[in-house]
């Protein structure tokens, strides 16, 4: 469980970057953080990972936090395998050598990872984060570098991790828009607000080629209408970030159609009923 | 506790592949070895000179182990070890252990490659100006490290050590020299200064950004 509250963070000279920033993310409910570049996203992640002090404010985390930087540094000394022994004895968990065999590292793991490259680095920046079980998983463009097949073992890996850690990360490729039951977030003028993937955020100008769809920016979206049966139908939109309307136990949606999966299976996990999906 | 051993061992371990603490350590085993190469005199006279040796020696290690991460590399070990804390007690392990290192050669090595002995009490009173210089030195070294250039952090620990070490009236290191060179004088009160230095130094270290 992360908590986050009122965080308030400027750089010298300049406007706030953070301007009373609250956030709680918890075990199965992650939390993709969107936003302009030099909006603040890494600041506040460092903040939340414990890695710098907010100017004001105050973050309550868990114990054991796993934690990737924007630019995992590929100038390290050590060999792969010795990086991660002693990264875990810091956290004080067990060594996870075989996350990098997962993620299909493919690099001389007894000599120093300055010999690495980019993709296989990142890789061991991701093995040393996601290792070990950590209540708090804090991921900055996790997929910077990787390839396709690890990419998708990625997400597969980040599903896993979600269950049982609070899972917070940024991504500008537009794969974190299919991580299950995720929250979006936009940072935008120090402050953050809910932003359904889909709304320019996630898929937009200066992407990845490779991801974003063809034609995702300039037609609109093929969008699906969903009808859920739901106890309480205000609640389950809050916690899918969605804008809805409730109409007794029913939750009536309009969401893009690229993001109808996931929200389907979000909304089964929160404990809603289908009641129908079709196009608008 | 656990996690501050578990940095040592880290910074120790990277340290040791950067190589970069071989150069101070060298500079004190080559002062030693001109010191007591000849005929230094009774002991504890010549001391006095490697305690001045040990001093920016010890904090020019002290610096190069607070920088042996870069910033990016140092915010993930940071979040790992659950704050800046753990991991300047950790820095400080490993400094410490260089000082009692380099202290105990130099203190050694006239009682092996020179005719001169010395009594228990003696070779206390050098161990103990040692550890004072050595313990001073990496207080210099860590703040140092809080500038945010290493030029800044040359001239001020070279201005700060110049101006302290020739002071015989001011502990730890002036004071502990002047006791060796005197054959007088307590160094309870330069160890403690030192140890108060180099807790501050740790200290100002935790709040580094």
């Amino acid at each position: 469980m992360l908590r986050v509250e009122g965080v308030h963070q400027r750089y010298r000279n300049g406007p706030p970057v953070l301007d009373g920033v609250d956030l709680a993310c918890d075990p199965g409910l992650p939390v993709v953080l969107g936003g302009e570049n030099g909006s603040g996203k890494s600041t506040l992640l460092r903040i939340a990972a414990g890695a710098a002090r907010p100017a004001a404010g105050q973050v309550r985390r868990p114990g054991v936090v796993g934690y990737l930087p924007d630019r995992f540094p590929a100038r390290l000394r050590m060999p792969p395998d010795v990086y991660l022994r002693h990264l875990a004895a810091i956290r004080g968990v067990s060594p996870a050598p075989e996350l990098l065999d997962r993620l299909g590292f493919s690099g001389p793991r007894r000599e120093p990872m300055s010999r690495l490259s980019k993709g296989n680095a990142q890789k061991v920046g991701l093995a040393q984060a996601l290792g070990g079980d950590p209540g708090l998983v804090v991921l900055d463009e996790p997929w910077a570098g990787l390839d396709a097949e690890a990419a998708e073992t990625l997400l597969g890996l980040l599903a896993e991790v979600a269950e049982r850690a609070s899972l917070l990360v940024t991504d500008h490729t537009g794969r974190a828009a299919r991580i299950a039951g995720a929250r979006h977030l936009r940072l935008a003028g120090g402050l953050l607000r809910e932003s359904p993937p889909g709304a320019g955020d996630t898929v937009g100008p200066g992407t990845d080629a490779d991801l974003a769809e063809p034609g995702a920016v300039t037609a609109p979206l093929p969008a699906t209408a969903i009808v859920l049966r739901c106890p309480d139908p205000e609640a389950v939109a809050r916690r899918l970030g969605v804008s809805g309307r409730c109409a007794g136990d029913r939750l009536h949606l309009h969401v893009p159609a690229t993001r109808a999966d996931a929200l389907l299976l979000a909304a089964l996990q929160l404990g809603c009923a289908v009641e129908s999906v079709g196009p608008v | 506790m656990t996690r501050a051993l578990a940095v040592a061992r880290y910074v120790a371990s990277d340290a040791w592949r950067s190589q970069r603490v071989l150069i101070p350590a060298a500079l004190q085993l080559g002062v030693l070895a001109v010191l007591f190469g000849g005929d230094p005199g009774a002991l504890p006279a010549p001391w006095g000179a490697s305690v001045l040796a040990l001093y920016p020696v010890a904090a020019w290690l002290a610096l190069t182990l607070a920088q042996t991460e870069d910033p990016v590399q140092r915010s993930v070990t940071v979040a790992a070890a659950g704050g800046p804390g753990p991991v300047a007690a950790g820095t400080l392990v490993v400094a410490v252990a260089a000082d009692v290192l380099l202290s105990t050669l130099s203190v050694a090595w006239p009682l092996v490659a020179t005719p001169y002995g010395a009594s228990p009490a003696t070779v206390l009173t050098g161990l103990l100006a040692h550890l004072a210089a050595g313990l001073a030195g990496t207080a210099v070294g860590f703040g140092c490290a809080l500038l945010p250039r290493i030029g800044w952090s040359l001239a001020a620990g070279v201005i700060v050590v110049l101006a302290t070490a020739v002071q015989p009236w001011l502990p730890p290191v002036g004071a502990a020299v002047a006791a060796l060179e005197t054959g007088s004088g307590s160094l309870i009160v330069p160890v403690g200064v030192a140890l108060l230095l180099v807790a501050a130094g740790t200290a100002a270290l935790a709040r580094r950004s």
